[in-house]
């Protein structure tokens, strides 16, 4: 066949997405080794401690605010909304990539998604989990938010209001969450069949063996699956988009200057994906190296994502761009100090230079391919992404909020020490559950990353009769 | 016996320029555009006015074609595939019509007091637009049309040429000189992008001084996407029916290219909706009138019109794998979305002058045929004058390999 | 081996040949179908394209299924929120129309594509039967491998052609590794 070719040796040649010379047999034996076996990589131990330690501050920290209360947050008047609404949007944003790399890659036929889809999936849910603490536990009284935010009316038989963006965000991360995790629970059904059959103890194979559901392999289990599968990727691509639109009009439907924004919508979504991408890239870099993934997580993965994460970043920095030209073009008197008091003279203005040199001038350097293949670069930008994307929020909701139309009511915000700690802990929850979940379950999707493998296409019969 | 090796991609055969089917076409559309130019005639002295309004619908209807294949070509080299290497001579001839879009924009440039709120005396009146008067004021409004040009005549000549030497030179290995467009089509995004935002404020926006939507550059550029994937289809569709597109315009390709302008359906909804959402909430003084004109009154039909036709119909229409893959099926919805890309600017365009009465007028759509009718053929010729398929790309032959049926 | 033996013995689910290769399986499919078997499955460890159809099955019905629950969904979402703001409880909320229909399309979107996954694995699992705490197939200890990197081709028993020496030999002629009965 006279397909396109590089000349022989031409290091342009794009990198496989999985290294030739495996089998069918050496992919099962490799990606499911990392899980059934008794011995755990130290540098796990390690990094599950310190997750737990943080977990447990986690659980200090809330217990602490349920029996006091709000107080004891730096929110005040008027920043109401703070570290709770920013961790809770950074989370989310993170929580992007995952369902998006699986579903939207999937549509695209991107066949480097299959090896890192499984995790990026797992990361998603774990990031919905840790932003969800905050809205609940920002109510004060968790135990009765549900009285308020789900559609049953209250002892006035009052319903609540569904022109409120606070009850859209209920349904949009409801919706966001359980989808993500039967998209993520229907994935591992072939894989867990794959352990229950090659667990040893006893136990882990009933484990398996239930949680499989009874899964064959029969023909019609994989044309029923793929099916159902493709709709689920065709159905999550626009509700990935949907709930960071719901989160931006959380700010976008008021009438505060630096919320107001029609831009607002695509540009939360690219910042989500940004950020989502950075932390893929983040766990995906250290896990790679402790599994000697090297094989089924190639170059090209990192410098597929680096390119993503290139792309979303120069949008993100469009919307900032957007924001600025219109915020002087408004003509409006609120708007323009808004972004004088937010670029220049505000008290707050180091942030949003902070938050440009991460989010923008930093990621231009993934510009470059030599960088792009440079594992040290890209972890080191993903980390100012991941820092950069939270101070974004901070931007957009302490910035906005210090300066009250009213000037008696301006005032400056200050983190108190459980705000951190409240931050730390959700980093504490999700490190725990990633590295249990990679401890547990198969963070490579097995079966297919075998179908990357060229025997796993036959021919049919009749073309192949063809040919001769 | 049908064989399934790469005999029907033989170079020969893909190179060939069917000129003579490709100017039955172009004369098909002369006929409609004729028409078009004898009632923009009419209008023109009927109404100088609405003659004007309807020349910036037609004008910026077309123009979204040129930026917009400008745009999806350099998204095709940045991500390679099938789908980019049949359409991309459709989008190469698409951006040579820029200058006659620079002639077409002097009757603009002349008449902006015509249009544009900001330009005319009365405007140092108002005290909103006085706030914006370093941006909205006549010379730096053309020393950015200049500039847009520049920018947009800069990337369409640098790609076509380098598109043109691929051609005359023989098929070879990838070397070191293919990267080059994937070099370019990357910062000339960005500069894309930029342009078109600011073109979207300059050209659109600012005829109400008034209204400001920070997502307008993003409503431009969405449509700007889709009318150019309607009329690939469109032309794609007439263009499989001979050699040599009949051989790599497979269902598979329609499929790709079917779905993208199915995301780009619903890109239309999303970004329209975004800008709805928000503004109807907040209710602010400075916006709301944008909307309270369109969605009461004539307007509000025609509002109507697009949620169903822009949207909803080809919406449930492209859903259907088997549609997307028909090119005689999927051709009528790419037909009815580029109506209704007209209807969609004159609904963007119209209500700033056109408060009472029907909303869209007869002259809209003359305007459109009448441009038309310079701009077509001079697609059409541009679009015989090169092999219809880049079979010299050194990369086509690993893009067609993933085709099948 | 005789008909007897298989009378007498225990019921069998039918016999199973074990490949090495998707290629193989594939072709074991196509061979049966010709040979006119068609109460048949193959199995293996990851999707094949065109196996489905090799073994004669062609299904539509998850799409249906998923177009009219998302269908559903956003018209209950959208209707719901009419009744409870306009009819039920109407109340002013900043001046807001009681049927503000512009704020009920985010709720309406999400629940539409609630709906719709959902049904979408549902149905999924429905149709395949599962969760299914036993099937015969599992019998033989070597199908094990079926989820690893093995392929299996099942001739089930109730299939009208089927007859214990005559498949035996068929699934013998297109070399399979092993060829076993299965008891049900």
């Amino acid at each position: 066949m006279s397909a396109s070719e590089y000349p022989k040796g031409d290091p342009r040649a794009p990198i496989p997405v999985i290294t030739p010379g495996h089998s069918f047999t050496s992919i099962t034996d490799k990606l499911s080794d990392m899980v059934l076996t008794y011995n755990t990589p130290l540098a796990w131990v390690i990094t599950t401690a310190i997750g737990f330690c943080l977990l447990m501050l986690l659980i200090v920290a809330l217990a602490y605010l349920v029996f006091t209360g709000i107080g004891i947050w730096g929110n005040n008047a008027p920043v109401g909304w703070a570290f709770d609404i920013i961790n809770f949007v950074w989370w989310i944003g993170i929580g992007h990539a995952g369902t998006l790399i699986s579903a939207i890659l999937l549509l695209f036929k991107q066949d480097w998604r299959t090896s890192i889809n499984r995790f990026a999936e797992a990361m998603t849910l774990f990031a919905v989990a840790c932003a969800l603490i905050f809205p609940l536990f920002h109510t004060g009284r968790p135990w009765l938010a549900w009285y308020w935010l789900l559609p049953y009316p209250n002892t006035m038989a009052l319903w609540p209001n569904f022109r409120s963006p606070l009850l859209w965000d209920v349904f949009a991360v409801g919706t966001y969450g359980s989808v993500s995790a039967i998209f993520w629970f229907t994935g591992l059904i072939p894989d867990l069949a794959t352990f229950r059959d090659r667990a040893v103890h006893p136990v882990a194979k009933r484990i398996y063996g239930v949680l499989s559901l009874g899964w064959r392999g029969s023909a019609r289990h994989w044309w029923r699956y793929e099916t159902a599968y493709l709709l689920l990727a065709g159905l999550s691509t626009p509700l990935v988009l949907s709930v960071h639109t719901v989160v931006s009009f959380d700010f976008a439907v008021s009438v505060l200057p630096g919320w107001h924004a029609t831009i607002f919508p695509p540009y939360f979504v690219a910042g989500a994906i940004f950020a989502g991408f950075a932390m893929v890239l983040t766990l995906a870099i250290p896990l790679r190296a402790l599994y000697r993934l090297h094989d089924v997580i190639t170059l090209r993965h990192i410098e597929n994502m680096a390119k993503v994460t290139l792309v979303t970043g120069l949008i993100v920095v469009y919307g900032y761009a957007c924001e600025a030209f219109f915020g002087w073009y408004s003509g409006s008197e609120y708007e323009r100090f808004m972004l004088k008091n937010r670029i220049y003279y505000g008290p707050y203005a180091w942030s949003y230079w902070a938050l440009l040199l991460c989010n923008f001038v930093v990621p231009q350097i993934l510009w470059i391919k030599k960088f792009r293949h440079n594992l040290a670069i890209v972890f080191t930008v993903c980390m100012f992404v991941n820092v950069g994307m939270w101070l974004e929020r901070f931007v957009i909701i302490v910035t906005s909020l210090h300066r009250d139309f009213l000037p008696s009511s301006w005032d400056m915000y200050y983190p108190t020490f459980w705000d951190f700690a409240t931050l730390a802990g959700t980093i504490g929850l999700f490190l725990t559950l990633m590295f249990v979940f990679v401890r547990v379950l198969p963070m490579i999707s097995i079966f297919e990353v075998r179908t990357l493998l060229p025997e796993a296409h036959p021919k049919p019969q009749h073309e192949e009769g063809a040919h001769r | 016996m049908a064989t399934h090796s790469n005999d029907h991609l033989d170079e020969a055969v893909l190179m060939a320029r069917p000129e003579a089917e490709i100017g039955r076409l172009g004369s098909r559309s002369l006929v409609l555009g004729g028409a078009g130019v004898l009632l923009a005639l009419v209008g023109f002295f009927v109404s100088r006015e609405t003659f004007l309004q309807s020349y910036l619908v037609g004008y910026i209807f077309w123009l979204s074609i040129t930026l917009g294949s400008l745009g999806i070509l350099m998204i095709h080299h940045l991500t390679g595939g099938a789908w980019g290497m049949v359409g991309r001579r459709i989008w190469e001839a698409g951006t040579k019509t820029l200058p006659l879009m620079v002639i077409l924009f002097l009757p603009i440039a002349f008449n902006l007091e015509g249009l544009y709120a900001w330009a005319r005396p009365e405007a140092a009146h108002d005290p909103v637009v006085q706030l914006k008067v370093a941006y909205l004021n006549a010379p730096f409004f053309y020393v950015r049309a200049v500039l847009f040009f520049v920018i947009w005549g800069g990337l369409i000549y640098v790609l076509n040429r380098w598109s043109r030497e691929q051609d005359e030179e023989p098929a070879r290995l990838i070397g070191p000189k293919d990267r080059r467009f994937r070099l370019l089509s990357g910062p000339g995004l960005c500069l894309l992008v930029i342009t078109v935002t600011f073109m979207s404020v300059d050209w659109v926006m600012s005829l109400d001084p008034h209204f400001y939507s920070t997502i307008f550059g993003v409503l431009m550029l969405g449509g700007q996407g889709l009318a150019t994937m309607a009329f690939t289809i469109l032309v794609l569709s007439a263009l499989v029916r001979f050699d040599p597109m009949a051989r790599v315009a497979k269902p598979d390709v329609f499929h790709d290219l079917g779905k993208l302008m199915f995301a780009f359906v619903m890109l239309w909804a999303y970004f329209n909706v975004s800008q709805l959402l928000i503004i109807w909430s907040a209710n602010l003084p400075e916006e709301i009138p944008f909307y309270l004109e369109r969605l009461n009154g004539p307007w509000r039909w025609v509002s109507t019109i697009l949620l169903l036709l822009q949207f909803v119909l080809p919406f449930l229409f492209l859903l259907s794998r088997d549609l997307k893959r028909n090119p005689s099926a999927v051709r009528w919805v790419a037909t009815v979305i580029l109506v209704m890309r007209v209807v969609d600017l004159v609904w963007t365009i119209g209500p700033v002058f056109r408060h009472e009465g029907s909303g869209l007028h007869w002259l809209d759509f003359a305007l459109v045929l009448a441009i038309g009718a310079l701009w077509l053929p001079l697609f059409w010729r541009s679009l015989a004058g090169r092999p219809l398929v880049p079979a010299r790309d050194p990369y086509f032959k690993e893009a067609m390999a993933h085709v099948g049926h | 081996m005789s008909h007897h033996a298989a009378a007498t013995g225990p019921a069998i689910h039918g016999l199973m040949a074990e490949f090495d290769s998707a290629q193989a399986l594939l072709d074991a499919a196509t061979a049966a179908q010709k040979a006119g078997y068609t109460r048949v499955d193959a199995y293996s460890p990851f999707p094949i394209h065109g196996l489905a159809e090799a073994i004669g099955f062609r299904e539509r019905l998850i799409p249906k299924f998923v177009f009219v629950a998302g269908a559903t969904g956003g018209t209950l979402a959208f209707s719901f929120q009419y009744w409870v703001s306009a009819i039920d409880y109407p109340l002013n909320i900043g001046g807001r129309p009681y049927f503000s229909w512009v704020s009920f399309i985010p709720v309406s979107f999400e629940l539409t594509i609630l709906f719709a996954a959902f049904t979408a694995v549902i149905s999924m699992l429905a149709l395949n039967g599962l969760p299914q705490p036993y099937h015969p197939v599992f019998n033989n200890p070597a199908f094990a491998r079926a989820s690893q990197d093995r392929f299996f081709f099942v001739i089930e028993a109730t299939d009208p052609r089927f007859d214990l020496d005559e498949t035996r030999a068929f699934l013998n002629g297109l070399n399979p590794r092993e060829v076993v009965a299965v008891e049900d």
